[in-house]
């Protein structure tokens, strides 16, 4: 969506005018249905307003940390060192009784470390687990929340490479 | 009134001379009466199909010798793509999205197009791409060859080769050029200029041993270096350059016969563009071909899109360097994407670089004259994409469903939900990585061991499995307490209810590890914030990491000379023969 208006809502008062005047049968049941509709409309404004993305506590998507040139957000550098919940998926492969794992914005089927073929995204997230990481499906929505450090650093263990990460992290599904 | 007179000129020419004056007049009245005093005349609607009725009526075939051909593929866009990409693009210009004309439909003529490979009921790129490159069908996975080769089996290419449309263009002294979004080495493009028994032969490294067929960059290298191909513009530049060779953004190549092919186009004359900056200093006016890759892989999807050109930016320089040649030009352009963005079963991007498309569309059709150059837009192949409802007017494309205003236009607003309560998006794919079922691991203390020790403690397991997986064990005997039923052993009846359950264990071979886990899920909330987020993965039915292509059929949209030829439903290998007679006639 980003920025992009929602098309409904203006042409909707336009037709609820014209269903007014219409008749007063057809008006009445307009505003019963306008009213079930302010309803869902707040129930959606409060879930939006928990996801905005607020320095702390708020839930950022895995994109947001990336410019398109892959340098860092500022947003991402205005959150490093800080606790942050980025919103993602966890990447195979996942080696049992391990305390990290890769964060993609959009799901990964295959191990791209398995397969020198494969077209490993550059904007991603290294994530070091405070406990074992606990298997979650490829394709299943997670956030993770740990603390987020930007720099080049290879991890000693693993010898993975990351330009970000986030440790003491603990993840959670969506 | 001028319409009545001809109206009635018509019919009497229908009925005949000695057909009575007065039963004719009659006739006419009514038919002309009908036409203008319908309570339904002064509609909007009325009287724009009206008005397209009268196009069509004046339409006159184009016959003239194309001097040039636009061959736009959109890869993976079959109709149902392309309608979500219609409304996408109609709703980002502030409309209900359903009421947009994308430019290939406006495009004068269409016809249906059945894609299958002749041994794919669903087919793939490299096959259909030769279908309209060369005139035949052949094998799924095969470039430029026909049926008799056996996938991946070099010995057979050079007997089974056929000769694209481009190479007929080039002979006839005519420029030609190649773009795509994709790899350039990829199945699409290569089919424009490469014969192979893989499409995954895309540099040596990907050759078996004793393949004596050159890899596709070095085909490409060779189209450029003997004057068959003028412009080649995308991505894939690992599959030109060696192993130890790291590029100007960074990235290795993969080549392991040491051969640096961009150095070898250059050397043979040709320019070279890698980014943005390099793109726009090329010299269009200037002799020689022109070689652009612009990503290690295949360039970004339009909405990640950072330092390269556009889809419409390539096919605009491509025109614009070769349209000086008088004896004409081909142009194969490829949106390769959308089928990228399928397979990840990501409509936002399909869509995105389905726009991208349109826009190179456009800029095809402006930059050239509709008398002398045919334009043909299609899709190699439709994927398993499908549309739910029911959805008022303005629903976002790449959202969740509202319902419809039974009083006016647009949508009511409130989301739509399924039988489960859950709302649902418009959008949803047969299968891939949006599977609502997903491989959840069962935690390897619950999980029952083949050789387990036949006692009660096997109940409780088993009993802790049913219960840690949501599952209902619907009346069997699990209850630890109560004994197993005469005859079976704990384990059996465990064996059963694992059965019943699902659960599968896999082991590591490697390893030895093992671990259990069912296929199982539910569909979650969704508000409309998340279905519409670009990152959004639209539901699937099967558990697929990739998302499939379909058989369905695709549209061929079609303008310029012998445009007319398209029509009904055609073969996709009737596409190549359009084109070579709007070129060369019946020679």
């Amino acid at each position: 969506m980003e920025g992009r208006p929602e098309h409904g809502p203006e042409h909707r008062e336009a037709s609820v005018t014209a269903g007014a005047v219409k008749s007063a049968a057809a008006s009445v049941a307009e505003r019963r249905r306008f009213l079930r509709r302010g309803v869902a409309l707040a129930v959606g404004a409060v879930s939006g307003a928990a996801r905005a993305e607020t320095p702390n506590g708020g839930e950022i998507r895995l994109r947001k940390l990336y410019e398109k040139n892959l340098s860092f957000t500022p947003l991402a550098e205005s959150l490093d060192g800080e606790i942050v919940a980025v919103r993602g998926f966890m990447a195979p492969p996942l080696k049992a009784g391990a305390s990290f794992f890769v964060l993609t914005k959009r799901p990964m089927a295959i191990c791209p470390f398995c397969d020198d073929a494969a077209d490993w995204p550059n904007d991603i997230v290294a994530v070091h687990t405070k406990r074992e990481v606990r298997i979650v499906p490829f394709n299943a929505d997670i956030v993770v929340r740990g603390r987020l450090s930007l720099g080049d650093e290879r991890d000693p263990e693993t010898g993975f490479f990351s330009r970000l990460r986030l440790v003491d992290a603990v993840v959670e599904r969506v | 009134m001028s319409k009545h007179l001809s109206r009635r000129s018509t019919l009497g020419r229908v009925l005949g001379r000695t057909a009575p004056l007065l039963g004719a007049f009659a006739l006419t009245s009514t038919a002309a009466l009908a036409q203008d005093t319908l309570p339904q005349a002064d509609n909007a609607w009325y009287d724009g199909a009206r008005q397209a009725l009268q196009e069509r009526l004046e339409r006159q075939p184009n016959t003239n010798r194309a001097k040039n051909v636009i061959l736009m593929i959109s890869d993976g866009n079959g109709v149902g793509t392309n309608y979500a990409t219609r409304l996408f693009h109609g709703q980002q210009n502030g409309g209900y999205g359903d009421e947009n004309v994308l430019p290939q439909e406006s495009m004068p003529y269409l016809a249906l197009v059945k894609t299958y490979n002749t041994n794919a009921q669903t087919p793939d790129s490299a096959g259909t791409g030769t279908a309209m490159l060369a005139g035949v069908k052949t094998k799924a996975g095969v470039v430029g060859v026909d049926e008799s080769v056996v996938r991946g089996d070099c010995s057979q290419v050079e007997a089974g080769k056929v000769t694209p449309l481009s190479r007929i263009m080039s002979e006839a002294g005519k420029s030609v050029g190649i773009v795509s979004t994709a790899r350039l080495t990829h199945a699409t493009p290569a089919a424009g200029y490469a014969h192979s028994a893989d499409r995954n032969f895309e540099d040596d490294s990907d050759l078996p041993e004793g393949c004596e067929v050159p890899d596709i960059a070095t085909q490409l290298l060779d189209a450029m270096t003997e004057g068959f191909v003028d412009i080649a513009m995308g991505g894939g530049r690992r599959h030109f350059l060696p192993a130890e060779t790291v590029d100007d953004e960074g990235s290795s190549g993969r080549r392991t016969d040491g051969r640096d092919l961009v150095a070898e186009a250059q050397e043979a004359g040709a320019r070279y563009a890698f980014d943005s900056d390099s793109f726009a200093a090329i010299d269009l006016a200037a002799e020689g071909p022109i070689l652009g890759l612009f990503e290690s892989s295949h360039m970004q999807y339009e909405f990640d899109r950072a330092n390269e050109p556009s889809l419409a930016e390539m096919v605009e320089a491509s025109i614009k360097a070769m349209e000086g040649n008088e004896e004409g030009f081909f142009l194969e352009v490829e949106a390769g994407r959308v089928d990228h963005a399928n397979h990840g079963g990501n409509l936002h991007r399909a869509v995105t670089d389905g726009v991208a498309f349109a826009e190179a569309v456009a800029k095809a059709r402006e930059l050239t004259d509709e008398s002398d150059t045919l334009i043909v837009v299609t899709a190699d192949h439709e994927h398993a994409i499908a549309f739910n409802g029911y959805c008022g007017r303005g629903t976002p494309i790449t959202g969740v469903c509202y319902g419809i205003d039974n009083a006016g236009i647009a949508h009511n607003g409130e989301v739509q939900t399924a039988d489960d309560g859950r709302p649902y998006s418009v959008v949803g794919y047969l299968n891939g990585a949006g599977s609502v079922i997903k491989k959840e691991a069962i935690p390897a203390a619950l999980a029952m061991e083949a050789d387990h020790d036949t006692t009660a403690a096997n109940d409780d397991q088993a009993n802790d499995v049913a219960m840690a997986s949501g599952s209902d064990a619907g009346g069997t005997d699990t209850d630890s307490d109560a004994p197993a039923p005469i005859g079976e052993t704990g384990d059996q009846v465990a064996a059963k209810l694992l059965e019943r359950l699902d659960v599968t264990t896999e082991t590591d071979e490697a390893t030895g590890e093992s671990t259990s886990f069912r296929w199982i899920g539910s569909r979650g909330e969704l508000t409309q914030e998340e279905a519409t987020d670009p990152d959004y993965i639209q539901q699937a039915a099967i558990p697929m990491g990739s998302e499939t292509h379909s058989g369905e059929d695709v549209a061929v949209y079609a303008s310029g000379p012998f445009a007319h030829l398209f029509d009904g439903t055609v073969e996709q290998n009737y596409l190549f023969h359009v084109m070579h007679h709007a070129a060369f006639g019946s020679e």
